[in-house]
C-alpha cells in the first residue's frame, strides 16, 4: 500500500513535470529547433530570399564555395637593375608578384583573401568567397583580443572594487554603467569619438599630446579597424567580466590572507599564490561565457563597419538581406553553429551540470 | 622611506588607480552627454572641447535643441514605444513559461531531467544568427507582424536564460517547504503557485529585469524583421537609421541626445536594483 502510493506520487510528479516543461519546450521547438532544421536543409539549396526564382538542390556547393581555400607562395619580384628583390618606393615594403597570377582560375575563380609571411617566404590565401574567410579570421581575432583585454581590465576593476575604501558602493554602481548602455548606442558613441578630424575625441587628444597628426581615420584605415572595434567591445563588457570575477573574489576566505600576512608574504605573492588559484573556477566560467558571446558578435561590426569589414554574423546578415542568397546565408549559419557548438560542448564538459 | 610614508604612497597609488578606472568607465558616456549639448557648429569645432563652448567667444554655451529635435522626431518616440512593448511582452512570456519549467527542473523528480537541463543550458549559448533565415521563414509562414515576431523570437534568448537562473533559485529553496505542504494535502502545483512562487518573487524581479534589458538591447532580429515595416523599429534600429533635422550626413548631436535618453532609464533601473542584478548575473553564470 505504502509502496504503491509513493510510486503513484512519483508518477504524478513525473506527469506534472512534463506538463510544466511542455510550454517552454514547445516554444523552443518552434523558434529554435524547426528553424535550425530549415536552415540546415536550405544550406543545400540555392534558394533566394524573397524571390520567385526556382530553388534547386545543390548538395555541398554552398559549403565548397565558402570553405575552399588555396594557399600559394608568392615569388619575389626581382629588380632588373640590382638583381635583388624590388622594394616599393612609397611604402618601403618588399614587392611580390600579384596574387592573381598564382591563384587557380578554373573551374572556380579564387580571389586573394589575405597574405602572410612565414620563414621569409610570402604566401597568399585565396578563397572563392574571400569575404567569408576574412570574416572568420576577423571574428577569431576579435574574440581572442577582446576577451583577453576584458579579462585583464575586468580583473583590475574587480580588485579595485574589492578593496576597502570610502564610496565602494558608489563605485559598484559606476562599474555597471557601460554594461547598461545599449550595444548599438555604445557603438555610436565610440564612432563619434573616432571621428576622423580633430572634432573627434581621440584625434583631439592625440593631437594635443603630439602623438598623431589629428586626422586618423580609425574606421576607414584597415589596420585600425580591428583595434577600434575591439576597444568598443572591451569597454562595454569589462563590467560583466569584473562582476563575475568580483563574485569569485568574495568567495576567497579572508583568513587565508591573514595567515599569509603573518607568514610575511608580500601582496604580490598573495595575489599569485592565493587569489589567482582560487579565482580560477569563476575566471574559467567568465572566459567561456564571453568567448561564446564574442564569437556571435554582430552589433558593433554592423554599426561601425557594416560592409567595410565583416564578422561571421554580419556577413551572414549581408548574404541574407543585401545579397538575398538564402542558401548561402544558411550554409554560413550552419558553419557558425558548428563552431559555437564545439566551444559550448567544451564548456559543458569542463563544468558539468548539477542535476540533483 | 618610513613605514607610514610607504603607507601614504600606497594609498595615493590606489586612488590614482581608482580615478583611472572611473574615468575609463564613465568618460565615453560623459562625452556623449557633452556632445548631445552641442550645436552642429560646436560639434565641428577643431579641436573638440571638453565642455560645450561657443565657437567664437569660447564661452560655455549649452545647446538643448538636439533633445527637442529627437522628441519632435516621430521615429524616436515610436522606437521607445515599440521597444517598451516588445521587451515587456517577451519578458512576461519568458517569466511565465520559464518559471513553470524551472520549478520542474529545480524541485521535481522525473526521468529525463538531465537531458532537459542540458538542453536549456545549450540553448543559453545558442547563436541567434544561425537561425535568422529559418526564423524569417517561420514568421512569413505564420504571417506574424514585425512586433509580434520580435516578441516571439526574443524568447530564443530570454526563455533559456530565465529558466536557467530560476532553476538555480528553486533548487536553493529548502525541500522541507514542499514536503510540509504535501503533508498538508497540497498538490505539487498548489505548492508551486501558492508557496514557492511568492518565495521566488525577488528572483523573478531580477531575471525579469535582466531579460528586459537583453530584449531592449537586441539588434539583429529587430533590424531584420523590421526591414519591411519601419513603423515597428525598436530603439537600437531607430537610432541607427536616424536622419537628423539640421543634418549633414550623420546628425551626431541628435544621435548622442537619443543615446543619453535611452541609457539614462536603464542606468537608473540598474542603480536601483544593483544588488539584485549582480546576484542574477552571477547566478546565471556561476551556478552550474
Amino acid at each position: 500500500m505504502a509502496i504503491s502510493s509513493s510510486s503513484n506520487l512519483a508518477n504524478e510528479e513525473q506527469k506534472l513535470a512534463l506538463k510544466l516543461l511542455l510550454p517552454a519546450f514547445l516554444i523552443l521547438i518552434i523558434i529554435a529547433l524547426y528553424p535550425l532544421g530549415q536552415v540546415f536543409y536550405t544550406s543545400f539549396t540555392d534558394k533566394e530570399f524573397a524571390s520567385g526564382s526556382e530553388t534547386n538542390f545543390v548538395g555541398l556547393d554552398n559549403y565548397q564555395a565558402l570553405l575552399s581555400v588555396s594557399i600559394k607562395e608568392l615569388e619575389p619580384v626581382i629588380d632588373d637593375e640590382t638583381g635583388e628583390q624590388a622594394i616599393d618606393e612609397a611604402s618601403g615594403e618588399r614587392v611580390y608578384q600579384s596574387p592573381i597570377r598564382v591563384l587557380p582560375r578554373d573551374p572556380h575563380l579564387y580571389r586573394p583573401s589575405f597574405e602572410f609571411s612565414f620563414f621569409g617566404n610570402r604566401y597568399v590565401v585565396g578563397a572563392r568567397t574571400p569575404d567569408f574567410i576574412r570574416s572568420v579570421w576577423n571574428t577569431l581575432l576579435f574574440t581572442f583580443f577582446s576577451v583577453f583585454f576584458e579579462t585583464l581590465l575586468g580583473l583590475i576593476v574587480a580588485l579595485v572594487v574589492n578593496s576597502e575604501f570610502k564610496g565602494r558602493g558608489g563605485m559598484r554602481a559606476v562599474m555597471l554603467v557601460p554594461w547598461a548602455v545599449i550595444t548599438v548606442v555604445s557603438a555610436k558613441m565610440w564612432e563619434w569619438m573616432f571621428e576622423p578630424t580633430r572634432a573627434g575625441l581621440f584625434n583631439m587628444l592625440g593631437d594635443r599630446f603630439g602623438l598623431i597628426d589629428g586626422s586618423f581615420a580609425f574606421l576607414s584605415n584597415t589596420s585600425l579597424q580591428m583595434p577600434a572595434i575591439i576597444a568598443v567591445d572591451v569597454w562595454k563588457t569589462t563590467p560583466f567580466m569584473a562582476l563575475l570575477i568580483l563574485a569569485g573574489l568574495q568567495m576567497v576566505p579572508a583568513e587565508l590572507y591573514e595567515a599569509a600576512e603573518v607568514d610575511g608574504a608580500s601582496k604580490l605573492r598573495q595575489f599569485f599564490s592565493i587569489t589567482l588559484p582560487l579565482l580560477k573556477p569563476s575566471l574559467a566560467v567568465a572566459l567561456i561565457f564571453r568567448t561564446l558571446d564574442a564569437l556571435r558578435v554582430f552589433d558593433v561590426f554592423q554599426v561601425m563597419l557594416s560592409q567595410k569589414r565583416y564578422s561571421m554574423a554580419s556577413f551572414n546578415y549581408f548574404q541574407l538581406i543585401s545579397a538575398r542568397q538564402m542558401g548561402m546565408a544558411s550554409a554560413i549559419g550552419v558553419i557558425i553553429f558548428i563552431i559555437i557548438f564545439a566551444f559550448a560542448i567544451l564548456y559543458m564538459k569542463s563544468l558539468g551540470v548539477d542535476t540533483e | 622611506m618610513t613605514k607610514s610614508q610607504k603607507k601614504i604612497a600606497k594609498k595615493i597609488l590606489f586612488y590614482i588607480m581608482l580615478a583611472l578606472v572611473i574615468i575609463y568607465l564613465l568618460f565615453p558616456f560623459y562625452w556623449a552627454i557633452v556632445s548631445s549639448l552641442k550645436s552642429e557648429a560646436q560639434l565641428s569645432m577643431t579641436p573638440a572641447t571638453l565642455i560645450p563652448r561657443d565657437p567664437d567667444t569660447g564661452e560655455i554655451s549649452i545647446f538643448t535643441r538636439n533633445y527637442r529635435a529627437i522628441f519632435a522626431n516621430g521615429g524616436f518616440i515610436r522606437g521607445l514605444i515599440n521597444s517598451t512593448i516588445v521587451a515587456t511582452a517577451t519578458t512576461i512570456l519568458a517569466l511565465i513559461t520559464g518559471s513553470f519549467a524551472a520549478f520542474a527542473l529545480g524541485k521535481l523528480r522525473f526521468k529525463g531531467k538531465a537531458p532537459a537541463l542540458y538542453t536549456i543550458l545549450a540553448m543559453t549559448m545558442f547563436p541567434q544568427v544561425t537561425v535568422l533565415s529559418g526564423l524569417y521563414a517561420v514568421i512569413t509562414a505564420l504571417n506574424l507582424s514585425a512586433r509580434v515576431s520580435m516578441i516571439f523570437t526574443y524568447l530564443l534568448f530570454t526563455l533559456p536564460f530565465t529558466t536557467w537562473v530560476l532553476t538555480s533559485f528553486f533548487r536553493d529553496l529548502p525541500d522541507e517547504i514542499m514536503q510540509s505542504a504535501q503533508v498538508d494535502g497540497a498538490t505539487p502545483f498548489q505548492t508551486f503557485h501558492m508557496i514557492l512562487l511568492p518565495l521566488t518573487a525577488p528572483a523573478l524581479v531580477t531575471t525579469g529585469l535582466l531579460s528586459f534589458i537583453q530584449a531592449w538591447n537586441e539588434y539583429l532580429f529587430a533590424l531584420t524583421f523590421t526591414s519591411i515595416d519601419p513603423g515597428a523599429r525598436t530603439v537600437p534600429v531607430a537610432i541607427q537609421f536616424f536622419s537628423g533635422e539640421f543634418a549633414r550626413q550623420e546628425p551626431f548631436g541628435e544621435i548622442m541626445a537619443a543615446a543619453v535618453m535611452v541609457t539614462v532609464p536603464i542606468v537608473v533601473l540598474v542603480l536601483i536594483f544593483q544588488k539584485r542584478i549582480v546576484a542574477g548575473l552571477t547566478a546565471g553564470a556561476v551556478k552550474g
